[in-house]
């Protein structure tokens, strides 16, 4: 599932309450467990990367191995080590002395290893290149992915991730502004290209969003059937990215 | 609970390689002094020998006395290392984990915070002071053989001089128990450490230290009283763990006239020091400000 939300909606707090890491009015609810009461228990089918920086820079790959085979019930050492052989990462390096990306790649690997329910994943690629971000993604797919895990990501990069998904949620002030899985999306909302002229009489069916695009008039509906607006212009589901401005910049007008 | 809490005071060993770095290099510094002493000595030899420094002489009792002191002293240097060891580390439990930001990472594991803190603890309570013994052990017994070769060189029976008297067990026993009764006799002091590493925004030494220096101060001033400061060089310098015994003194005595073999352990009121109001009174403050730090790390989100 994709968290997306604007700088300050309340992505990580979110997250935070999610794994137990602050507490929250209200209940919650995390694979059954409340996460700031049973933290410890969650923390067994639950991962996360907060982001790039976390792993502490003094460990070395051998030492954060033993640490997690003595003290996770779930981290499979053999699992980490044969991930981590298809990377350049030695183990007898220490963290500090890894780049940026190799550190994402030793944080998904031993991550990978643990069998967990959910992965949370906030912000995973800030400030990586395009190609370990695209690596990142890839090894993400294919080596956690499966059918009875769950991720939870959040990103500004929503076009890397936007195949990636099965769900997305947007959020903005604190408030859950959609929650749609992905193939809903074709049938919920479609965009219109079209001229001046005829944006005037497509604005009576209630556009939630509209914009200029080189001339053109670009406008996002919401719950519509996409007859009564053939004919008027180029119809196409919008990208998640122009969905997300749309929601988020239509809602506050 | 036992093998999570066996990982974690590893991983703090990993993290803090000054917890055993720090004795390493005092053994490497006093075998060297040894080595270094004893040469220049030798190169002296014409003029200073066994004779002028009173060991041909000596009875057995009086040569175990000097061994002790001896190896009293070498035991000196490892407490204060200690002491300054076990502050920095407190200070520093803490605090970096924050600063790196690798708390996040830390919190992602299995681990609750009672367990972490718990962990940090009890490796400046215990795992310092023991690590600190094997070093203690590992230089006297440099220093003595040293020592010994350096007698021989001079033409005396090493075996008869140092080893057939050294009080060596005695001597090994007492200084465990005064490494390990030292930071529980400080642990008010350590705990307070502990919490202001967790506390702490930046600049946690200033913030634990300044207090300390400030509330009696402050005391004076505004009460009059001196309650504080009292309790403070009671804390530094009265660990009732010796029977009314000053070793210093002890050792001043002429050391020709000992008349039985001394013992320190005999010197020690060990059951008295456990039995302590005082002692307990200090492990209880230490606890609180452990469960202090403990809440701050689990209720305080400033990631």
């Amino acid at each position: 599932m994709g968290l997306i939300g604007p700088n300050g909606a309340g992505k990580t707090t979110l997250l935070k309450a999610v794994l137990g890491l602050t507490d929250c009015q209200g209940s919650l609810s995390v694979l059954g467990l409340d996460p700031f009461r049973q933290r410890k228990e969650l923390m067994q089918n639950i991962c996360f990367i907060a982001d790039v920086a976390v792993l502490p820079r003094w460990i070395k790959v051998s030492q954060l191995l033993d640490f997690l085979q003595s003290i996770h019930p779930r981290f499979s050492r053999e699992r980490a080590e044969e991930l981590l052989s298809q990377t350049k990462i030695r183990k007898t390096a220490k963290v500090r002395e890894l780049s940026k990306g190799m550190v994402t790649q030793l944080h998904l690997s031993i991550i990978t290893a643990i069998d967990a329910k959910l992965l949370v994943l906030d912000e995973p690629t800030l400030g990586l290149d395009i190609i370990f971000r695209k690596d990142f993604y890839a090894n993400l797919l294919n080596d956690y992915f499966d059918e009875e895990r769950t991720i939870i990501i959040t990103t500004h990069q929503v076009e890397e991730i936007e195949n990636l998904l099965t769900d997305v949620m947007f959020i903005n002030d604190g408030r859950v502004v959609l929650d749609a899985q992905m193939d809903e999306l074709s049938s919920q909302f479609v965009e219109l290209m079209t001229t001046s002229e005829n944006a005037a009489q497509a604005q009576q069916f209630n556009p939630i969003y509209e914009k200029d695009v080189f001339g053109k008039k670009v406008l996002t509906f919401e719950g519509i059937d996409r007859d009564e607006l053939a004919g008027l212009g180029e119809l196409r589901t919008p990208n998640v990215a122009d969905l997300f401005v749309a929601k988020v910049k239509g809602g506050v007008k | 609970m036992i093998e999570d809490q066996i990982a974690l005071i590893k991983r703090e060993l990993w993290e803090h390689r000054s917890l055993y770095l720090t004795p390493a290099v005092i053994a490497l510094l006093l075998s060297l002094g040894t080595v270094t002493g004893q040469a220049t000595f030798s190169a002296f030899g014409h003029v200073v020998d066994l004779a002028m420094l009173g060991g041909a002489h000596l009875g057995d009792n009086e040569r175990a006395a000097a061994i002790t002191a001896l190896m009293s002293i070498v035991s000196v240097f490892f407490v204060i290392g200690m002491w300054f060891l076990t502050i920095f580390y407190a200070l520093d439990a803490l605090y970096t984990e924050r600063k790196d930001r690798s708390i996040l990472f830390w919190r992602s594991i299995p681990c609750t915070d009672f367990e972490t803190v718990l962990s940090k603890i009890l490796t400046a309570l215990f795992v310092v002071p023991l690590i600190t013994f094997g070093f203690v052990i590992v230089t006297h017994l440099a220093v003595l053989s040293i020592s010994s070769i350096w007698i021989s060189f001079q033409g005396a029976d090493a075996g008869h001089m140092i080893w057939s008297v050294a009080p060596l067990l005695d001597n090994w026993l007492a200084t465990l128990a005064f490494l390990i009764a030292v930071p529980l006799w400080s642990a008010p002091f350590i705990g307070w450490f502990l919490f202001i590493s967790a506390f702490a925004k930046r600049g946690p030494f200033m913030m634990a230290v300044l207090p300390l220096l400030i509330l009696p101060m402050l005391e004076k001033i505004l009460i009059g009283s001196t309650i504080v400061a009292e309790a403070f060089y009671i804390r530094a310098w009265q660990m009732p763990l010796f029977k009314g015994i000053d070793p210093t003194e002890f050792f001043d005595q002429d050391t020709q006239s000992i008349p039985e073999a001394i013992s320190l352990i005999d010197m020690m009121d060990l059951s008295g020091f456990l039995t302590s109001g005082s002692l307990w009174a200090g492990i209880i403050v230490c606890a609180l400000f452990t469960t202090a730090a403990i809440y701050v790390r689990r209720y305080r989100d400033d990631s």
